[in-house]
Protein backbone atom coordinates (compact mmCIF):
# COMPACT_ATOMS: atom_id res chain seq x y z
CA UNK A 1 0.00 0.00 0.00
CA UNK A 2 2.97 2.36 0.91
CA UNK A 3 4.29 2.20 -2.75
CA UNK A 4 0.76 3.03 -4.43
CA UNK A 5 0.32 5.90 -2.40
CA UNK A 6 3.81 7.29 -2.71
CA UNK A 7 2.45 6.88 -6.78
CA UNK A 8 -0.54 8.27 -6.27
CA UNK A 9 -0.57 11.81 -6.97
CA UNK A 10 -2.63 13.81 -4.37
CA UNK A 11 -1.94 17.49 -5.88
CA UNK A 12 -5.19 17.64 -8.43
CA UNK A 13 -4.23 20.64 -9.48
CA UNK A 14 -1.51 19.25 -11.12
CA UNK A 15 -1.48 19.36 -14.95
CA UNK A 16 -5.74 19.97 -14.24
CA UNK A 17 -6.03 21.62 -17.86
CA UNK A 18 -4.47 18.54 -19.42
CA UNK A 19 -8.01 16.81 -18.53
CA UNK A 20 -11.78 16.96 -20.77
CA UNK A 21 -13.83 19.45 -20.33
CA UNK A 22 -17.44 18.87 -20.25
CA UNK A 23 -17.52 19.38 -23.98
CA UNK A 24 -14.74 16.79 -24.66
CA UNK A 25 -16.29 14.33 -22.90
CA UNK A 26 -17.59 11.71 -24.96
CA UNK A 27 -20.70 9.35 -23.71
CA UNK A 28 -20.39 5.70 -24.19
CA UNK A 29 -16.12 5.85 -24.75
CA UNK A 30 -14.75 4.24 -21.63
CA UNK A 31 -12.30 6.12 -19.85
CA UNK A 32 -8.90 4.75 -19.14
CA UNK A 33 -8.37 2.96 -15.45
CA UNK A 34 -5.70 0.43 -14.48
CA UNK A 35 -6.25 -2.56 -12.26
CA UNK A 36 -4.93 -1.98 -8.32
CA UNK A 37 -4.50 -4.85 -5.66
CA UNK A 38 -6.71 -4.03 -2.31
CA UNK A 39 -5.04 -4.38 0.93
CA UNK A 40 -6.01 -4.90 4.40
CA UNK A 41 -4.12 -1.51 4.77
CA UNK A 42 -6.38 0.40 2.62
CA UNK A 43 -9.71 -1.41 3.68
CA UNK A 44 -9.15 -0.66 7.32
CA UNK A 45 -7.75 3.04 6.77
CA UNK A 46 -11.21 3.44 4.40
CA UNK A 47 -13.46 1.93 7.60
CA UNK A 48 -11.82 4.30 10.24
CA UNK A 49 -11.92 7.47 8.27
CA UNK A 50 -15.73 6.64 8.95
CA UNK A 51 -15.79 5.36 12.32
CA UNK A 52 -16.30 2.07 11.28
CA UNK A 53 -14.67 -0.61 13.10
CA UNK A 54 -16.97 -3.51 12.16
CA UNK A 55 -15.00 -6.95 12.74
CA UNK A 56 -15.77 -7.92 9.08
CA UNK A 57 -12.86 -5.37 8.21
CA UNK A 58 -10.53 -6.12 11.23
CA UNK A 59 -11.09 -9.13 13.35
CA UNK A 60 -9.08 -12.34 10.80
CA UNK A 61 -10.95 -15.10 13.01
CA UNK A 62 -14.09 -13.51 13.70
CA UNK A 63 -14.60 -12.91 9.44
CA UNK A 64 -13.18 -16.69 8.72
CA UNK A 65 -16.07 -17.69 11.26
CA UNK A 66 -18.69 -15.59 9.12
CA UNK A 67 -20.56 -16.16 6.53
CA UNK A 68 -18.06 -14.42 4.56
CA UNK A 69 -15.40 -16.93 5.32
CA UNK A 70 -12.44 -13.79 5.83
CA UNK A 71 -11.74 -10.29 5.90
CA UNK A 72 -14.18 -8.13 3.58
CA UNK A 73 -14.09 -4.20 2.46
CA UNK A 74 -17.27 -2.54 3.45
CA UNK A 75 -19.80 -1.71 0.43
CA UNK A 76 -18.68 1.79 0.04
CA UNK A 77 -15.10 1.13 -0.65
CA UNK A 78 -15.38 1.60 -3.90
CA UNK A 79 -15.67 5.40 -3.19
CA UNK A 80 -11.37 4.92 -2.94
CA UNK A 81 -11.19 2.57 -5.63
CA UNK A 82 -12.83 5.26 -8.08
CA UNK A 83 -10.19 7.46 -7.64
CA UNK A 84 -7.48 4.62 -7.04
CA UNK A 85 -7.88 2.57 -10.16
CA UNK A 86 -7.80 6.07 -12.39
CA UNK A 87 -5.04 7.98 -14.13
CA UNK A 88 -4.32 11.23 -12.77
CA UNK A 89 -5.67 12.99 -15.84
CA UNK A 90 -9.43 11.75 -15.13
CA UNK A 91 -12.21 14.56 -15.45
CA UNK A 92 -13.62 12.65 -12.01
CA UNK A 93 -10.34 14.30 -10.68
CA UNK A 94 -10.83 17.95 -11.88
CA UNK A 95 -10.90 20.40 -9.06
CA UNK A 96 -14.31 21.83 -8.53
CA UNK A 97 -16.20 18.87 -9.88
CA UNK A 98 -19.15 18.48 -7.63
CA UNK A 99 -20.92 15.53 -7.08
CA UNK A 100 -24.54 15.87 -7.43
CA UNK A 101 -25.94 12.28 -6.71
CA UNK A 102 -25.26 8.35 -6.53
CA UNK A 103 -26.55 5.16 -7.00
CA UNK A 104 -24.94 1.94 -6.58
CA UNK A 105 -26.00 -1.91 -6.48
CA UNK A 106 -23.93 -4.45 -4.77
CA UNK A 107 -23.00 -7.99 -6.04
CA UNK A 108 -20.20 -10.02 -3.63
CA UNK A 109 -17.62 -8.25 -1.56
CA UNK A 110 -14.26 -7.05 -1.99
CA UNK A 111 -11.33 -8.77 -0.16
CA UNK A 112 -7.82 -8.31 0.77
CA UNK A 113 -5.87 -9.06 -1.90
CA UNK A 114 -8.33 -9.14 -4.24
CA UNK A 115 -7.16 -7.18 -8.14
CA UNK A 116 -9.82 -5.14 -8.53
CA UNK A 117 -10.63 -3.76 -12.08
CA UNK A 118 -12.58 -0.96 -12.93
CA UNK A 119 -14.81 -0.55 -16.46
CA UNK A 120 -15.93 2.76 -16.43
CA UNK A 121 -17.86 5.38 -19.20
CA UNK A 122 -19.55 8.30 -19.40
CA UNK A 123 -23.41 7.47 -20.37
CA UNK A 124 -25.29 11.07 -20.90
CA UNK A 125 -24.21 14.90 -20.45
CA UNK A 126 -26.50 17.80 -20.31
CA UNK A 127 -26.85 21.27 -19.10
CA UNK A 128 -29.89 22.10 -16.43
CA UNK A 129 -29.66 25.61 -14.54
CA UNK A 130 -26.51 26.57 -15.88
CA UNK A 131 -24.73 23.94 -14.85
CA UNK A 132 -23.15 21.43 -16.70
CA UNK A 133 -23.85 17.87 -16.03
CA UNK A 134 -22.37 14.53 -16.33
CA UNK A 135 -23.99 10.87 -15.19
CA UNK A 136 -21.23 8.11 -15.48
CA UNK A 137 -21.64 4.89 -15.08
CA UNK A 138 -18.64 2.22 -13.06
CA UNK A 139 -18.60 -1.44 -12.40
CA UNK A 140 -15.93 -3.02 -10.59
CA UNK A 141 -15.03 -6.56 -11.10
CA UNK A 142 -12.38 -8.74 -9.25
CA UNK A 143 -9.57 -11.34 -10.55
CA UNK A 144 -12.38 -13.70 -11.26
CA UNK A 145 -13.87 -11.36 -13.08
CA UNK A 146 -17.35 -11.45 -10.64
CA UNK A 147 -19.05 -8.05 -10.20
CA UNK A 148 -18.19 -6.63 -6.95
CA UNK A 149 -20.34 -3.71 -7.78
CA UNK A 150 -22.00 -1.53 -10.25
CA UNK A 151 -22.92 2.24 -9.84
CA UNK A 152 -24.01 5.30 -11.30
CA UNK A 153 -23.03 9.05 -10.27
CA UNK A 154 -24.05 12.35 -11.64
CA UNK A 155 -21.64 15.11 -11.08
CA UNK A 156 -21.67 19.15 -11.90
CA UNK A 157 -18.45 19.61 -13.90
CA UNK A 158 -16.53 23.15 -13.22
CA UNK A 159 -15.83 23.72 -16.95
CA UNK B 1 -20.76 11.67 13.45
CA UNK B 2 -19.04 15.53 14.20
CA UNK B 3 -17.24 16.58 10.96
CA UNK B 4 -14.32 18.84 11.09
CA UNK B 5 -11.26 19.50 9.22
CA UNK B 6 -9.56 16.57 10.62
CA UNK B 7 -12.24 14.07 10.31
CA UNK B 8 -12.43 15.85 6.16
CA UNK B 9 -8.76 15.66 5.52
CA UNK B 10 -8.74 12.14 6.75
CA UNK B 11 -11.79 10.77 4.91
CA UNK B 12 -9.66 12.96 1.67
CA UNK B 13 -6.70 10.43 2.48
CA UNK B 14 -8.86 7.50 2.68
CA UNK B 15 -10.69 8.02 -0.22
CA UNK B 16 -7.66 9.31 -2.05
CA UNK B 17 -10.41 12.58 -3.50
CA UNK B 18 -8.09 15.00 -3.06
CA UNK B 19 -10.52 17.77 -4.04
CA UNK B 20 -9.49 21.51 -3.34
CA UNK B 21 -13.63 21.50 -2.42
CA UNK B 22 -12.55 19.69 0.65
CA UNK B 23 -9.25 21.22 1.82
CA UNK B 24 -8.56 24.27 0.34
CA UNK B 25 -10.31 27.46 1.68
CA UNK B 26 -8.28 30.08 -0.39
CA UNK B 27 -10.09 28.11 -3.61
CA UNK B 28 -13.51 27.92 -2.11
CA UNK B 29 -13.96 31.93 -1.44
CA UNK B 30 -12.43 32.35 -4.76
CA UNK B 31 -14.90 29.83 -6.83
CA UNK B 32 -18.23 30.31 -8.12
CA UNK B 33 -20.05 27.24 -8.65
CA UNK B 34 -23.14 28.91 -10.69
CA UNK B 35 -25.51 30.12 -8.31
CA UNK B 36 -24.11 28.31 -5.24
CA UNK B 37 -21.74 29.79 -2.88
CA UNK B 38 -20.33 27.96 -0.47
CA UNK B 39 -18.62 29.22 3.24
CA UNK B 40 -15.19 27.55 2.87
CA UNK B 41 -14.21 24.13 2.24
CA UNK B 42 -17.42 21.05 2.56
CA UNK B 43 -17.21 17.64 3.80
CA UNK B 44 -17.30 14.79 0.79
CA UNK B 45 -20.88 13.98 -0.46
CA UNK B 46 -19.07 10.58 -0.23
CA UNK B 47 -18.06 10.82 3.39
CA UNK B 48 -22.24 11.07 3.99
CA UNK B 49 -22.80 7.99 1.60
CA UNK B 50 -19.78 5.94 3.49
CA UNK B 51 -21.83 6.72 7.09
CA UNK B 52 -25.36 5.73 5.64
CA UNK B 53 -23.62 2.62 4.19
CA UNK B 54 -22.02 2.06 7.85
CA UNK B 55 -25.23 2.50 9.27
CA UNK B 56 -27.11 -0.04 6.82
CA UNK B 57 -24.41 -2.79 7.40
CA UNK B 58 -24.13 -1.67 11.31
CA UNK B 59 -28.18 -2.97 11.51
CA UNK B 60 -28.63 -5.55 9.54
CA UNK B 61 -25.58 -7.27 9.74
CA UNK B 62 -26.81 -8.99 13.26
CA UNK B 63 -30.20 -9.33 11.49
CA UNK B 64 -28.69 -11.80 8.68
CA UNK B 65 -29.87 -8.84 6.19
CA UNK B 66 -27.11 -7.46 3.29
CA UNK B 67 -26.41 -4.14 1.54
CA UNK B 68 -27.66 -4.50 -1.83
CA UNK B 69 -28.43 -0.74 -2.51
CA UNK B 70 -28.18 2.73 -1.71
CA UNK B 71 -28.94 6.01 -4.04
CA UNK B 72 -28.15 9.44 -2.62
CA UNK B 73 -28.86 12.83 -3.46
CA UNK B 74 -26.91 15.43 -1.70
CA UNK B 75 -29.41 18.48 -1.20
CA UNK B 76 -27.18 20.84 0.81
CA UNK B 77 -23.48 21.16 1.59
CA UNK B 78 -22.15 19.45 5.03
CA UNK B 79 -19.38 22.34 6.73
CA UNK B 80 -16.83 21.59 9.73
CA UNK B 81 -18.26 21.91 12.88
CA UNK B 82 -21.83 20.00 11.66
CA UNK B 83 -23.01 16.98 13.06
CA UNK B 84 -24.64 14.32 10.47
CA UNK B 85 -26.94 12.02 11.50
CA UNK B 86 -28.07 9.29 9.02
CA UNK B 87 -31.46 7.75 9.43
CA UNK B 88 -32.90 4.58 7.17
CA UNK B 89 -36.89 3.99 7.55
CA UNK B 90 -38.44 0.77 6.50
CA UNK B 91 -41.01 1.60 3.68
CA UNK B 92 -41.70 -1.89 2.06
CA UNK B 93 -40.90 -5.64 2.35
CA UNK B 94 -41.69 -7.71 -0.86
CA UNK B 95 -41.23 -10.91 -1.83
CA UNK B 96 -39.33 -11.93 -4.96
CA UNK B 97 -39.17 -15.26 -6.78
CA UNK B 98 -36.15 -15.85 -5.21
CA UNK B 99 -35.43 -13.33 -2.93
CA UNK B 100 -36.75 -11.58 0.27
CA UNK B 101 -36.35 -7.66 0.23
CA UNK B 102 -37.10 -4.72 2.31
CA UNK B 103 -36.68 -1.20 0.82
CA UNK B 104 -35.77 1.94 2.85
CA UNK B 105 -36.10 5.72 2.82
CA UNK B 106 -32.75 7.91 3.74
CA UNK B 107 -32.61 10.39 5.36
CA UNK B 108 -29.23 12.72 6.64
CA UNK B 109 -29.61 15.52 8.70
CA UNK B 110 -27.17 18.18 10.50
CA UNK B 111 -27.58 19.69 13.87
CA UNK B 112 -30.05 22.21 13.56
CA UNK B 113 -32.56 19.41 11.75
CA UNK B 114 -31.89 20.39 7.98
CA UNK B 115 -32.34 17.68 5.24
CA UNK B 116 -28.69 17.42 3.62
CA UNK B 117 -29.01 14.75 1.71
CA UNK B 118 -31.53 11.89 1.19
CA UNK B 119 -32.06 8.36 -1.10
CA UNK B 120 -33.42 4.99 -0.66
CA UNK B 121 -31.75 1.87 -0.08
CA UNK B 122 -32.66 -1.87 -0.67
CA UNK B 123 -31.74 -4.61 1.40
CA UNK B 124 -31.83 -8.71 0.85
CA UNK B 125 -32.59 -11.48 3.18
CA UNK B 126 -31.49 -14.53 1.71
CA UNK B 127 -34.17 -17.47 2.01
CA UNK B 128 -33.22 -20.05 4.56
CA UNK B 129 -33.06 -22.50 1.18
CA UNK B 130 -31.22 -20.02 -0.98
Amino acid sequence: MEEFLEKFEKNFWKDWEKRKTWDEIQPGELRPSHPVTLTKEMIQKFARAIGDLNPLYFDEEYARESPYGGLIAPPSIHIMLMFACTPHDDWMKEPGTINAGQSWFYNVPARPGDRIRLVCKALDRFIKKNRLFVIHENVFYNQKDEVICSGRGWTIRPR
Amino acid sequence: MEVNRESIRGFAEASLDFNPLHLDDRYMEGSSFGKTKYQGVIAHGMMNFALITRMMTDWLGPRGGIHRRLETRWLKPVYPGDVVSPQATISKKLKTVKGQWVLFIIEVKNQTGELVAQGEAMAEFPSPQS
